[in-house]
């Protein structure tokens, strides 16, 4: 029975090991111990005897050591000591570094050696790569992985020889090592730094993380975004390992105090509370490994290596294994039953209250008192840690339960919880006896000026003492979870039937898995969230930039070589500062700030991103305390200038040439010098020649002969047609759009000669509105805004159709030379088709490319509006050969008059049928219409004008006036 | 040459916010006189700057949690502001007779809006937003208050964290159409999120659907940007990850479906933000270095630094010679 509660039986103290790291071999004979001035080599069979040395020279401590896992390479072992990995061989007693691994450029954070490959080993960096070596060539790494962040673990996978997982911050990524470019899968796994990585021993896709942000987790990698399941731990996570056994876990936790109990074996199966833990070592355990089993032997065995010096190795039995196979609690409860009877009726939660809750409860403690002492004579000789575990366990508490007071004595070993729900009031003593909590039960005690019934008292006592042996049973502290009983006891009884009209508020649940806020930082999504911009730069208007930076008092001082991290969880590891054991001596007292007395982290509110930042400047020690002090960020200021900056000269577009340029149609000629001389104006002596060609090339001498057969137009001349191209695809590569647009205008206006307009003009020359509308549309779709200038083309449009079919009279805006060229494709004369033909052709800008020309326009046009040179603008968009875009502003939005949705057109996408009716006859108008824009009515553009020709009001009787209203 | 450049890059104003944390975006309006800042303490807050000036105009309170971006629409739809944040949220501001308030509030995320970006004007008000909950939602103003929300769920495996509008015109299928009808515009964006991925969108027949896929970062892409068009049949996205690389993308494929990357820079931290000249060739690029950093395609193809913003002190530090005016 005492061999269950205590499970250590080797004990071998090393005093002047110091020690870093641990490995036993895969014959399970010996242990590696790794010093700074030796490697000590401890014999399992025979651990007390003195260790075998072997000695190295090295300022570094080593890092990682690992046997090499195959039977066949068994006396070889890898420890890695900053940047490099040596290779040792341990034979007949002695042992040599026979190769080193060199190839990182920084300290290397973990090794792995492969599962399926004696010669492979994997080692991770913070230089951010991951190597793999062959050790027989020992020259470079066989396989590089880059993963762009620092890794602190690797791990090959235990069932794939080709898988590996690796560690960045609160990330994992999966790699296959035939695809070392980027990983195969990505798990934003946890909030903060991941301590520990391992897979499942069974299952290719399953494992277990342990981080800084007190939980282990449990993944199926190829499902990343969500955890199968999660162990919630009050404390940072320092190691995870499955264990050989099924279902098995070890834990190690960051410990917040030297002399916790942090060594924890779990099931899988049920994590709400461990199976077991391993009570012994004094200091932080370092590093637990699992000696394989010999032959025969049932029996587990667990190497531990602590900063107390001392290798422990801890027997776990089938029976214990077995517990994580099955339900523990129960299982665990039937093994006492077996022993004591009386235990199962306190066991029993739901049975009625025992007649003798005292007696009953006495007994147990009698038992429990026996467990122990078996436990102590063989187990953990030394109790002077104990009292601090209690004020460790005092510090620690969440007592943060409404209408609870709870006043801790360490000294005495005693508190006092008082509390109140509705009219009764209770005062409760609880004792600690010494042994506590090392399976030895406090004992409650009601006091004055306690009210409630007795019956209640017994009922209370009894779930107390209840609640408390099921913790202990397992070295786990129970005050908390006693005054957790406590309170939801009293409020139960309260709404059960004493009081059924006061509403109490519930206890408090004691940890929220994820925090509700959302307005902090801290979410669990944190990993996914990019970690945000504190710079920035944005263009804006035609050439300026606004921008805004830290401010100057807040330095990153880190090196470059550390990026700036990639997700937002990396704010709650500066916050709560990296801590690893090996920190935690130098650290402690601000561990212990940090953490007493709030394990629900109020200090979540000050996390911020500006602690990044101010962090690091609180690190520089020269700095002195003033800051550090200061935590409440009053002194430095956060936010940074935002600057605006006019940068416009770094541009191809000048605003002094759009304002002195010209664009005279009637006189091309003028046009171009005055031009010429504006562009040297402003020192683009390039533009100046360009204008300088223009001028040549649309003199009048030059100008095309309206009669195809007179002669070849210049257009095909060499320095027609294609100067011109070339000078566009010059200025297109500088995207200077603004000498593109004045290019394209100008000779646009060349190109049409003035009878173009006798030949083209009969459509245009019907709407005398053509020439007028551009400015007037264009500023209704560039202003944005001001939308005043538009009401002339409104009033135009306003009653225009809404029967859209394009064949019956298209909209007077969409012709263009081009569109009357490819509707006229069917010359019937070939004589009027070469005249086209020419017509095209004598133009020197390439008619093929219109539209992009006029994109030219259209942009120069959007940047003038912009510099606030409206009617240069409108000059410019004037030659647009086509309109910008149809009249989109004032096209008519249908609602189907049968399923109100909206509909284009005259049948509803909907429900398919007509969507409007005619006011008049009631039929479905399917062509020309007319509508009010007031009222909305309208019908047939016939019946609507036979109608208002005699009539004045609405045809439907709505009231509206629409002749006034729309001003027919 | 240069010399003549510094007299022109001038710092015309220089903003103190108050903001009581750190500044994550910082925006002007259409008419560069208003700019929009957002911050950790939560607020957003509009200056008039005109003149040199700055008035605070509004300071908008609404958000649970740490601003990460501002967008303002186009003014043709009036004076409109829209805020994302840690908190889940997209609000919407609208500035009405001088007062600014909440016009619509956007909760369809379930993690961090980590990006908003308003469309071209010519689709209306249409704004699409990308969150950490690894979609891409867009909302299209259907009048009388009512939005339309079109979500693109698990447009970026872990998270998106950039959206970026394409301009209204398609140059590239321009060309090829017959002149003379309607340009077909076709309603696109860009994305980038923490599955390293740069993705194109594209509006068919109301639906959403992924367009193209550009695979080139090694780490979570942190920003994109769609260059603005000036007539001319090319296509440019720039996007900027947390590997530090900035990459050019471009196509000149009409059907839009040939890519190539070009690398603009490889920086030692990294990259937040790309931003466009209006002419689409200069390149505003800053990231966790504190720095901003202009830079510029030269004629023969290959992207150079020409100037060096200093953080704080407004001044171009340094200027490769003779890439500006080139002439």
């Amino acid at each position: 029975m005492a061999a269950r509660w205590s499970s250590e039986n080797v004990v071998v103290e090393f005093r002047d090991a110091q020690a870093t790291a641990m490995s036993v071999d895969c014959l399970g004979r010996h242990a590696v111990l790794s010093g700074r001035r030796f490697l000590y080599i401890v014999n399992l069979e025979t651990p007390s005897e003195a260790p075998r040395k072997i000695g190295r020279q090295s300022k570094w401590d080593v890092g990682t050591v690992q046997w090499n896992p195959h039977k066949t390479e068994a006396h070889l072992f890898a420890a890695s000591s900053n940047q490099r990995v040596d290779l040792y061989v341990w034979r007949d007693g002695c042992g040599e570094a026979h190769t080193s691994l060199q190839g990182h450029t920084r300290v290397i954070s973990d090794l792995d050696w492969s599962w399926f490959e004696p010669e492979f080993l994997v080692t991770s960096s913070v230089d951010t790569y991951i190597y793999i070596w062959d050790t027989r060539d020992a020259r470079k790494p066989t396989v590089a992985l880059s993963a762009v962040a620092g890794a602190s673990q690797v791990k090959w996978n235990r069932r794939n020889q080709h898988c590996l997982a690796s560690s960045h911050d609160g990330d994992v990524r999966i790699w296959d090592k035939r695809k070392p470019n980027t990983a195969v899968e990505y798990v934003a796994a946890h909030l903060s730094k991941i301590h520990g990585l391992d897979w499942h021993p069974d299952n290719e896709y399953i494992l277990a993380t342990s981080s800084q942000d007190n939980s282990v987790r449990f993944w199926d990698y190829r499902q990343p975004r969500k955890y199968l399941n999660i162990l919630s731990c009050q404390v940072p996570v320092w190691k995870a390992r499955y264990t050989p056994f099924s279902n098995g876990l070890v834990t190690v936790m960051v410990p917040q105090l030297r002399r916790e109990n942090s060594l924890l074996l779990w099931s899988t199966l049920d994590l709400n509370s461990p199976v077991h833990a391993f009570v012994g070592h004094d200091d932080v355990v370092l590093e637990f490994q699992w000696r394989p089993q010999k032959e025969g032997s049932k029996d587990c065995q667990l190497v531990t290596w602590s900063r107390d010096q001392t290798l422990r190795i801890w027997r776990v039995d089938p029976q214990l294994q077995k517990l994580c196979a099955n339900d523990i609690v129960e299982e665990l409860m039937e093994g006492l039953n077996l022993t004591n009877e009386s235990e199962k009726t306190l066991r029993s939660q739901d049975s009625e209250p025992p007649l003798s809750p005292s007696l009953t409860v006495d007994d147990s403690q009698g038992q429990i008192e026996s467990l122990q002492s078996g436990l102590v004579s063989s187990g953990r000789q030394d109790s002077p840690g104990l009292p601090q575990t209690l004020q460790q366990e005092f510090s620690l508490v969440n007592l943060q339960i409404r209408n609870v007071n709870v006043e801790m004595d360490a000294l005495n070993r005693t508190c006092f919880v008082s509390a109140h729900c509705g009219a009764n009031q209770v005062r409760l003593v609880v004792k600690f006896p010494a042994q506590y909590p090392n399976n030895a039960a406090p004992s409650f005690q009601f006091v004055p000026p306690t009210t409630i019934s007795s019956s209640m008292k017994t009922k209370i006592q009894k779930i107390l003492t209840d609640t408390s042996l099921q913790k202990v049973k397992r070295n786990q502290n129970c005050l908390e979870p006693c005054v957790r009983q406590l309170v939801s006891c009293l409020e139960s009884d309260m709404e059960d039937g004493t009081n059924p009209h006061v509403f109490t508020n519930s206890v408090t649940p004691a940890l929220p898995a994820f925090p509700r806020v959302t307005n902090t930082y801290g979410s669990y999504q944190d990993a996914n969230i990019p970690f945000p911009r504190t710079s920035g730069a944005r263009f804006f208007g035609t050439g300026s930039l606004v921008y805004f930076t830290r401010p100057m008092s807040m330095h990153r001082t880190v090196p470059p070589t550390e990026p700036t991290p990639r997700s937002l969880s990396a704010l709650s590891a500066y916050h709560s500062g990296l801590m690893t054991p090996m920190k935690m001596r130098s650290e402690s007292q601000a561990t212990l700030r940090l953490y007493s007395g709030s394990p629900t982290r109020t200090d979540k509110e000050h996390v911020s991103i500006s602690s990044f930042y101010y962090k690091e400047r609180k690190s520089r020690r020269w700095k002195g305390k003033r800051e550090g002090t200061d935590y409440s960020n009053r002194a430095i200021k956060l936010a940074g200038k935002v600057i605006i900056q006019e940068i416009s000269c770094l541009l191809p577009i000048h605003k002094a040439l759009a304002e002195t340029y010209v664009l005279n149609v009637n006189d091309i000629q003028d046009t171009c010098q005055k031009n010429a001389a504006a562009a040297l104006a402003v020192g683009r002596r390039d533009l100046a020649k360009v204008w300088a060609l223009a001028s040549a090339a649309t003199n009048l001498d030059l100008c095309p002969d309206s009669d195809p057969d007179a002669d070849t137009p210049w257009a095909r001349h060499p320095f027609g047609r294609k100067l011109l191209a070339t000078l566009v695809e010059h200025y297109s590569q500088m995207s200077d759009v603004q000498s593109l647009a004045m290019l394209c205008s100008v000779f646009r206006g060349q190109g049409i000669p003035q009878d173009y307009f006798m030949l083209y003009g009969p459509r245009s020359s019907g709407f005398t509105l053509h020439h007028s509308r551009y400015p007037s549309y264009t500023s209704s779709s560039v202003t944005s805004g001001s939308c005043s200038s538009t009401s002339d083309s409104t009033t135009t449009t306003m009653w225009n159709t809404t029967g859209r079919d394009s064949e019956q009279a298209p909209p007077w805006g969409e012709s263009s030379p081009d569109d009357y060229r490819y509707a006229n494709q069917l010359y019937p004369d070939p004589r009027e088709r070469e005249k086209e033909q020419h017509d095209m052709n004598k133009r020197l800008l390439d008619p093929a490319n219109t539209l992009q020309f006029d994109d030219f326009k259209k942009c120069y046009g959007e940047i003038l509006y912009r510099w606030g040179l409206k009617e240069k603008r409108a000059e410019v968009l004037k030659f647009v050969s086509c309109p910008p875009e149809p009249h989109k502003g004032i096209e008519f939005g249908v609602y189907c008059c049968h399923c109100r949705s909206q509909a284009r057109g005259t049948q509803c996408a909907v429900c398919k049928r007509f969507t409007f009716q005619c006011a008049i006859c009631h039929v479905a108008v399917r062509g020309s219409s007319n509508f009010c824009l007031s009222c909305g009515h309208g019908g047939h553009t016939s019946h609507m004008m036979e109608w208002f020709r005699s009539q004045e009001v609405c045809p439907t009787g709505c009231g509206c006036h629409c002749l006034l209203q729309s001003t027919f | 040459m240069g010399k003549e450049f510094f007299e022109h890059v001038s710092v015309i104003n220089t903003v103190d916010t108050s903001h009581e944390d750190m500044i994550h975006d910082a925006q002007m309006d259409y008419y560069g006189t208003r700019l929009a800042t957002c911050s950790s303490d939560r607020s957003v807050k509009i200056f008039d700057v005109k003149n040199g000036g700055q008035i605070l105009v509004a300071d908008l309170r609404g958000h649970e949690g740490p601003v990460w971006q501002v967008a303002w629409a186009h003014p043709t739809y009036g004076n409109i502001l829209a805020s994302c944040s840690y908190d889940r949220k997209v609000i919407i501001w609208k500035e009405e007779n001088g007062t600014w308030d909440k016009m619509y509030k956007h909760t369809g995320h379930n993690s961090s809006v980590n990006s908003i970006c308003w469309g071209p004007y010519e689709f209306g008000l249409i704004l699409a937003c990308g969150s950490s909950d690894g979609a891409i939602s867009i909302l299209t103003y259907t009048g009388d208050g009512q939005w339309d929300i079109k979500k693109i769920n698990n447009a970026h495996t872990i998270g998106c964290n950039a959206v970026s509008w394409a301009p209204a015109v398609v140059p590239g299928s321009l060309i090829d159409q017959p002149t003379g009808q309607k340009p077909n515009y076709l309603k696109r964006f860009v994305s980038g999120g923490c599955d390293n991925l740069v993705k194109l969108w594209k509006e068919e027949d109301g639906q959403w659907k992924e367009d193209q896929k550009l695979e080139a970062h090694s780490d979570w892409v942190r920003d994109v940007g769609w260059a603005p068009s000036i007539g001319l049949p090319t296509s440019t996205i720039a996007s900027c990850s947390q590997d530090g690389r900035v990459f050019i993308w471009t196509c000149d494929d009409p059907a839009g479906n040939t890519w190539t990357a070009k690398l603009l820079h490889k920086f030692n931290d990294v990259v937040w933000h790309v931003s466009w000249s209006i002419t689409g060739n200069i390149l505003a690029v800053s990231g966790g270095d504190n720095k901003v950093t202009l830079w510029k395609e030269s004629v023969d193809g290959q992207w150079a630094c020409i100037s060096d913003v200093n953080k704080g002190q407004g001044a171009v530090s340094s200027i490769t010679d003779g890439q500006q005016n080139e002439q």
